[in-house]
């Protein structure tokens, strides 16, 4: 099959999900692109709202458009890192004899929801470390590959904090995306109302397979970018560090860390995707900007400063996007 | 090969682009360059217009704003763009996505061919959709709204008047007139220097200084003090200079004689003689008694009092009237034939009278007092010059002592011309050796002239007649040379009196034509002993006693049309102008108190009044009357003048 095939190909499969996703999803949207992008990228979504958006929601339906296998863990204090990844058991066998074999954690399905994140220890929260990074799981001695594709959809409650474990720095770079699901809007809410208080059934089709899943994320990853639009997106994530020659004014002055190089991959895949999604065969500055804040708001730590003052890593990227100038010798 | 057609179609259309996007840059520079350059010049003419900055400056700045428009036209223009910058700059500017700088860039990069042909497929289309002459405009950017807004704004400065302190406009008024001062001294000396060649070496290079720094007060801005400076400098020069020359006694002489002369100098008899010729012939025989023309006059004022006094046509004492003015006026045209006069306006007056028109009678009598006063003065003119030839000396000794240098020059030649002849007699040698031994004693205060007197007086009497007329002739050269030095101390003088004038020209910040020399006026420099025009009531007496004679001053046959008389009415009442029409004030001027104190620039006028008002009313009133009975006031305003002396009295 021919790359623009494919890609005809995959704007078709994108715009059914969508459309799948629109039936029991109501609004949204960016909420439901930023997790299809970060699904054709490979990557992973950390979704931030308050209780009662339909965060849980988006995630089982995504499950059931796609032909993947689906884990849910509810995340609480007492969650141990056995509970999600899985541990080693004595079985005994038909001849009698014992044998340690290992029991599967939730972790290894393809889509995993992993509930109010948040709730857990540390110690449980770094359980996914490995998984999500390496696609792996080590237990019992022994590392278990998880199968393609893996795909974890991570839940948070920004209020009702107490008893919760902000995630670790490094938990968080882990995540391709962090999304704000905000509250719906009237019509919008109108509508949850009705789907969900009438005898309505909705029936959703499983749009892709699995491995047209994975070929599609192959696809993507062949997306070309050139130099000078590359280069705009190593500038935004330069001007993210403070202290450095090229930060701007007020990365100097409200951040404590910026963007890691991983922010940057992330910032091209995603951007690569949206190309794509746009019917388009290149990475435009457009793609860059409109991935920014999902890419990078995480991956930004807030000083004291921006903290007392009510600055948010959002506020932050919106004044990096003016500082940096989309074409460098152009602009000049 | 599909995709190099392609690649070409896009190339084709960036080299279009580039092409127009540098002549774009160009534009742009140049309206960038033309708004630094306005700016520039807008910052000058405020700055110009609050303080005192010369006008150049802004010459300068205009000059360096069109340079600046110039200079980014040529700094847009050498800015060449690469096929990528183009489609990276159209990239951004028309929208394209970065659709034509990814397909240029990745068309040689490693990236599968099947990917390479994408891109540039996907590029041709934004080709082909491309208007590259619409999308590049060469319409007028933003920055030349700002420049004509700027333009704008200088053009409304222009009309914004310029803040100086006064001090700062004086100081200006001040050079401008010490400038102006110093060109008029200059060209004044450079004159004198050509008509008037000096003789000694010393005045001529005294008098090329005085043009030098006339010279460089014009060229040079000087302040007042440095000007008045170097001016008073150069006057003390010139009056130290004076007075080297004064103490020769020969000098002295001359000197006075030159003040005791009015207008012929130390030698003006043949001139004095030439007006007195000239005087009589226009007067006639008789004519030239004062006294006779003054009875006459006074004749003619009982006669035309006469006619004033008509009593009306229908009266019957009016034929008795009307002859008796006959009668008067008679006499007097035959009197005035007697004494050679010519005063035809007693004619028509005779003539007016018969067909009994009073007023052309009355106006016929007006021209007659008129020209007989002319005549009047004229002959006073004459008595005066015949008085002053009188006083020119009759022999050499005379003339010597009056220091008539130019006479007794004369005299000289005369005497050694008659020496060399052979029809000089014992009797008239002998009568020349006294002449001349009598002029031995005043002719020492002439230094060598006393001398080649007395020699030529042993030579004479030793009847060697040809070297007593060397001796003579060389007696006439050294008056000559003393002449010539007279000369330059007159120009030394006329120097010194126009370094005054500067003086107070740049003194009172006044211009040079309206500034003059109290005490230093023409007449004065010659020596007249009046003190000239300036503050207080002198006036210069000559002018009226001595009238210049001219050969244009006579206009009495000359009649003009647009000149003539035209009746009172024609012109109305004769009211003046409301900024003309005088207003009374009501002052406390008593005799013995105090005068108001009057402060001019350089002058202060302080005293006591000694005259008392009415008296001072009274001389005014009656001047103004004469004046108007004399028609010397213009008729149409004879009205206002009259309204505003009788309104003295009250």
């Amino acid at each position: 099959m021919s790359s623009e095939t494919q890609i005809q190909e995959f704007r078709k499969i994108y715009n059914d999900l969508r459309q799948e996703i629109g039936k029991v999803i109501v609004g949204h949207e960016s909420i439901v692109d930023g997790t299809l992008f970060a699904l054709f990228a490979g990557g992973h979504v950390l979704l931030e709202g308050v209780p009662g958006l339909g965060k849980t929601l988006l995630v089982r339906t995504l499950s059931q458009v796609l032909d993947l296998s689906f884990n849910r863990i509810q995340f609480t204090p007492d969650l141990m890192p056995a509970d999600i990844l899985g541990t080693n058991l004595v079985v005994e066998d038909d001849n009698g004899r014992r044998a340690f074999q290992f029991q599967h954690g939730p972790v290894f399905a393809h889509l995993l929801l992993a509930d109010e994140i948040n709730r857990a220890t540390p110690k449980t929260q770094s359980a996914l470390l490995e998984a999500m990074q390496e696609h792996s799981v080590t237990a019992g001695g022994a590392i278990r590959k998880l199968e393609e594709p893996f795909f974890v959809l991570a839940t948070q409650n920004p209020i009702d904090q107490e008893g919760t474990y902000p995630l670790p720095e490094a938990q968080l770079d882990r995540f391709f995306f962090k999304l704000l699901v905000t509250y719906p809007t009237g019509p919008e809410l109108n509508e949850v109302l009705t789907r969900t208080t009438e005898n309505r059934k909705t029936e959703i089709r499983q749009v892709i397979t699995r491995e047209r899943l994975v070929e599609i994320q192959s696809l993507v990853r062949q997306v070309p970018v050139a130099s000078h639009v590359k280069d705009y997106a190593v500038r935004l994530i330069l001007a993210t560090h403070p202290k450095s020659e090229t930060a701007v004014a007020i990365t100097n002055q409200y951040l404590r860390f910026g963007s890691s190089p991983r922010g940057g991959q992330t910032l091209i895949l995603a951007a690569k995707v949206r190309a794509l999604t746009q019917g388009r065969f290149n990475v435009s500055f457009d793609d860059i900007q409109a991935v920014l804040f999902p890419t990078l708001r995480h991956r930004l730590i807030l000083n004291f400063e921006a903290e007392a003052e009510g600055i948010t890593t959002d506020m932050v990227l919106q004044q990096i996007l003016k500082d940096v100038p989309k074409d460098a010798s152009v602009a000049a | 090969m599909l995709l190099m057609d392609s690649l070409d179609r896009i190339q084709s259309a960036l080299y279009q682009a580039a092409r127009r996007r540098r002549l774009q840059q160009a534009l742009l520079g140049m309206w960038k360059g033309f708004f630094c350059g306005i700016l520039l010049w807008v910052l000058s003419l405020i700055i110009y217009k609050l303080a005192p900055i010369p006008f150049d400056f802004l010459v300068y700045s205009g000059i360096t704003a069109a340079i600046m428009t110039l200079v980014g036209f040529i700094w847009g223009w050498n800015r060449p763009q690469t096929l990528l910058q183009t489609a990276r700059w159209m990239d951004l500017t028309q929208n394209t996505e970065e659709r034509l700088s990814t397909a240029l860039e990745l068309k040689d990069s490693s990236i599968e061919k099947e990917w390479k042909e994408l891109l540039v497929k996907d590029a041709v289309k934004v080709v082909d959709n491309l208007d590259i002459k619409k999308g590049i405009s060469f319409s007028l950017p933003r920055v030349s709204r700002w420049a004509f807004l700027l333009l704008l704004l200088g053009f409304g400065l222009g009309f914004v008047p310029e803040y100086r302190t006064k001090a700062y406009v004086q100081e200006k008024k001040d050079v401008k007139n010490i400038q102006e001062t110093g060109k008029q001294l200059a060209e004044l000396t450079r004159r004198s220097l050509q008509q008037r060649p000096p003789a000694m070496e010393p005045t001529r290079k005294a008098l090329e200084n005085v043009a030098e720094l006339g010279e460089v007060m014009a060229k040079t801005e000087l302040t007042r003090s440095e000007a008045l400076k170097d001016l008073a400098n150069m006057s003390d020069k010139l009056k130290q200079e004076t007075r080297e020359m004064a103490d020769s006694p020969a000098m002295k002489a001359l000197e006075k004689a030159a003040k005791s002369s009015s207008k012929g100098g130390s030698g003006g008899a043949p001139d004095l003689q030439k007006q007195i010729d000239k005087l009589s012939q226009q007067l006639g025989n008789q004519a030239a008694n004062p006294d006779a023309l003054e009875k006459f006059k006074k004749d003619l004022e009982q006669a035309k009092e006469l006619a004033q006094n008509l009593p009306d046509k229908n009266s019957p004492a009016m034929d008795a009237a009307k002859e008796k003015l006959e009668q008067a006026l008679a006499d007097l045209s035959k009197q005035s034939k007697d004494m050679g006069m010519s005063l035809p306006s007693l004619d028509e007056a005779i003539a007016a009278l018969q067909q009994s028109d009073i007023d052309e009678v009355l106006k016929d009598l007006a021209v007659a007092e008129v020209s007989l006063e002319k005549m009047r003065d004229m002959a006073k003119t004459l008595e005066k010059l015949q008085m002053q030839m009188e006083k020119l000396g009759t022999d050499l000794a005379e003339q010597l002592k009056n220091g008539q240098a130019e006479a007794a020059q004369n005299t000289l030649a005369k005497m050694a011309e008659q020496l060399q002849s052979s029809k000089l007699t014992p009797e008239q040698l002998q009568k020349m050796l006294e002449e001349v031994s009598k002029a031995t004693k005043p002719a020492s205060e002439y230094g060598k002239v006393g001398e080649l007197l007395k020699q030529a007086a042993s030579e004479m009497q030793a009847g060697q007649k040809s070297e007593a007329s060397k001796s003579l002739a060389q007696a006439g050269d050294e008056l000559s040379k003393m002449i010539s030095e007279m000369g330059d101390a007159q120009s030394i003088l006329a120097s010194l009196e126009a370094l005054q004038r500067a003086q107070m020209s740049i003194a009172n910040g006044q211009s040079w034509s309206n500034s003059d020399v109290p005490g230093m006026n023409s007449k004065s420099g010659q020596g007249n002993g009046q003190p000239g025009r300036g503050v207080g009531t002198w006036t210069d007496e000559d002018s009226w006693v001595y009238p210049e004679f001219t050969d244009k001053w006579d206009n009495s046959g000359i009649t003009q049309q647009e000149m003539e008389a035209r009746a009172q009415t024609d012109r109305g009442d004769g009211g003046l102008a409301d900024n003309l029409v005088a207003t009374k004030v009501k002052g406390q001027m008593t005799p013995g108190g105090p005068m108001p104190s009057i402060t001019m620039k350089g002058v202060s006028i302080k005293g006591t009044s000694k005259v008392a008002v009415k008296e001072m009313v009274g001389a005014a009133q009656s001047d103004a009357q004469a004046a108007l009975s004399q028609d010397q006031v213009p008729r149409a305003y004879q009205g206002a003048v009259r309204d505003y002396f009788n309104d003295l009295k009250e």
